[in-house]
């Protein structure tokens, strides 16, 4: 094997890692401050996509400029989910699995009869085009959506550690009762959460739309991919979120490199039961004594 | 006359089909330190819940300077000034020592006080001083409980409740811990004590009360109280080992 092949499936890995944190964000934002995991989280992303790919249609825009349109799109549904789950009785993991499990074949379902077996693509010249970079030949569409997926990361990183806003999710996400008994407005922490979680999902799923066919029921892979990250990522903050991403995608694209498509999801999956056999407990965040 | 700081008017509260609390009347005036002692499972922990709105009040009143605050949310209540050092501490322990307290400081009227607030507090525990960027959770019992008074203190409050601040702290923790009440105490806070560590509640408060399966069966001054036979009865015998 040739170093340019090993150094562009790297690089690729890497851009694919980006990607996938971008993905996972919302996820793992959602269940740090409410401890509630979230199943329809890919099913929001395919929503976001398929909603980009009929605006893409009928406009005819650039699809960068549909990012902000389907995110806003999915604002209402944000304070939907929010209103159930503000309801989920103790224990919260477990009776979010079984409320979004409901909603995810809600979603599934409604998505399938509006669309059904269609699969999507928002084939835009402007992001399939190759550029060249230090002699590896890179998609523009992968660069511009890892560059994205940087942005957001760091500026999440900031608001979350430098700003009022930051320090209020940051204490919610740790104890949400003590953080109620310092004045912080714990409903309005969860609230902005879960809006930046849904926007996030729904600009996501248009970047999605623009590199993988959508299908109606494609979100379940992109959920798991989001829990996977989130248990690697531990603790929740959006640099480890990246971290996660970037190292499955470079696990992937090596796997892929070595030994074909078949081994990619058997090597991701063993992974996986690695993390969960090292750090017993896995997605339930430690809880303070 | 001035409303008292804080009036509990016949509150009842539980948990789901538990009644704990039942018909239970207090009050505290600005500046007092009044102490609440009971048996185990009394209903003190619940009654300073239910004053922060942790837990519902299912009748009666709670006033916070002659205005009604039950009802309020958690935040709402902190934010008109009433703090508690809850039971078990409930630090952020994956956050440094000096973010707690600032997290402390969140309230916009706490946070024109932090550099003052801080000095107070350093000033009284000096070993927060020194462990300002170390978790929270790395820290020994006794300087978690250290910092759960701080932070409470961060946020400036006009009323301070404390939930059994002595439980679980070696005695030389115990005695710094009741030097630096007794030094909030001279600058005029008012606090709201609760706990099983009677004698020593009981020695630092201006007035008591005793709680029995949740209503107040005795009220008086602390020290009074304290050589009352009703007291002796339902609580020293029960719990010998409460003080030494």
């Amino acid at each position: 094997m040739s170093p340019t092949t090993l150094a562009h499936a790297i690089v690729a890995g890497v851009l694919l890692g980006c990607f996938y944190a971008l993905m996972a964000l919302g996820f793992s934002m959602i269940r740090s401050v409410t401890r509630a995991l979230n199943l329809t989280h890919g099913d929001l992303i395919i929503l976001g996509g398929y909603l980009g790919y009929w605006l893409w249609i009928g406009s005819g825009l650039h699809p960068l400029f549909l990012v902000p349109v389907a995110a806003a799109a999915l604002l209402p549904l944000a304070l939907g989910w929010q209103w159930l789950f503000q309801r989920l009785r103790e224990p919260k993991e477990l009776s979010s699995l079984v409320l979004t499990f409901g909603l995810s074949l809600f979603l599934q379902n409604g998505m399938l009869a509006l669309w059904p077996g269609e699969y999507r693509l928002i084939a835009s010249e402007a992001l399939t085009a190759s550029v060249s970079l230090g002699g590896l030949t890179l998609n523009r569409g992968r660069l511009l959506v890892a560059g994205l997926a940087l942005a957001a990361v760091g500026s999440l990183h900031v608001a979350l550690g430098h700003s009022r806003w930051g320090r209020a999710v940051r204490a919610t996400s740790v104890d949400r009762e003590a953080a109620a008994l310092l004045g912080i407005n714990v409903d309005q922490a969860t609230q902005s959460t879960f809006l930046l979680a849904f926007a996030l999902s729904g600009g996501v799923g248009v970047l999605f739309a623009t590199l993988h066919y959508l299908s109606p029921s494609g979100g379940a892979e992109l959920t798991l991919l989001a829990i996977v990250l989130t248990i690697w990522s531990g603790a929740g903050h959006a640099r480890s979120v990246l971290g996660a991403g970037i190292l499955l995608g470079v696990v992937e694209t090596l796997t892929l490199l070595w030994s074909g498509p078949r081994w990619r999801e058997l090597i991701v999956a063993l992974m996986l039961l690695g993390t969960l056999l090292a750090r017993a407990g896995g997605l339930v965040p430690r809880r303070s004594r | 006359m001035t409303p008292p700081l804080l009036d509990v008017g016949g509150i009842e509260a539980g948990y789901n089909d538990l009644t704990i609390l039942k018909d239970c009347s207090l009050e505290v005036r600005a500046g007092e330190v009044v102490a609440l002692v009971g048996p185990n499972g009394a209903g003190k922990s619940t009654l300073l819940k239910t004053l922060c709105g942790l837990v519902p009040a299912r009748a009666g009143t709670v006033r916070l300077d002659g205005e009604r605050i039950d009802g309020l949310t958690p935040y709402a209540i902190a934010a008109r000034g009433v703090a508690l050092v809850p039971e078990g501490r409930r630090l952020f322990v994956p956050l440094t020592v000096r973010e707690n307290l600032e997290l402390g400081a969140f309230l916009p009227r706490a946070r024109a006080r932090q550099e003052e607030t801080l000095r107070l507090i350093f000033g009284l525990f000096p070993t927060l001083q020194q462990r300002q960027s170390v978790a929270a959770g790395d820290l020994s019992g006794g300087e978690q409980q250290m910092l759960a008074l701080a932070r409470a203190l961060m946020t400036y409050p006009r009323l301070l409740c404390l939930d059994d601040p002595f439980l679980g702290l070696a005695p030389p923790v115990t005695r710094r811990f009741s030097e630096a009440l007794g030094e909030l105490t001279a600058r005029g806070m008012t606090i709201l004590a609760a706990g099983q560590h009677v004698r020593r509640l009981l020695r630092l408060a201006d007035r008591a009360y005793l709680l029995e399966e949740g209503r107040v069966t005795l009220s008086g001054s602390g020290p009074g109280l304290l050589r009352d036979e009703r007291l002796r009865r339902a609580l020293l015998e029960l719990t010998p080992d409460v003080e030494r």
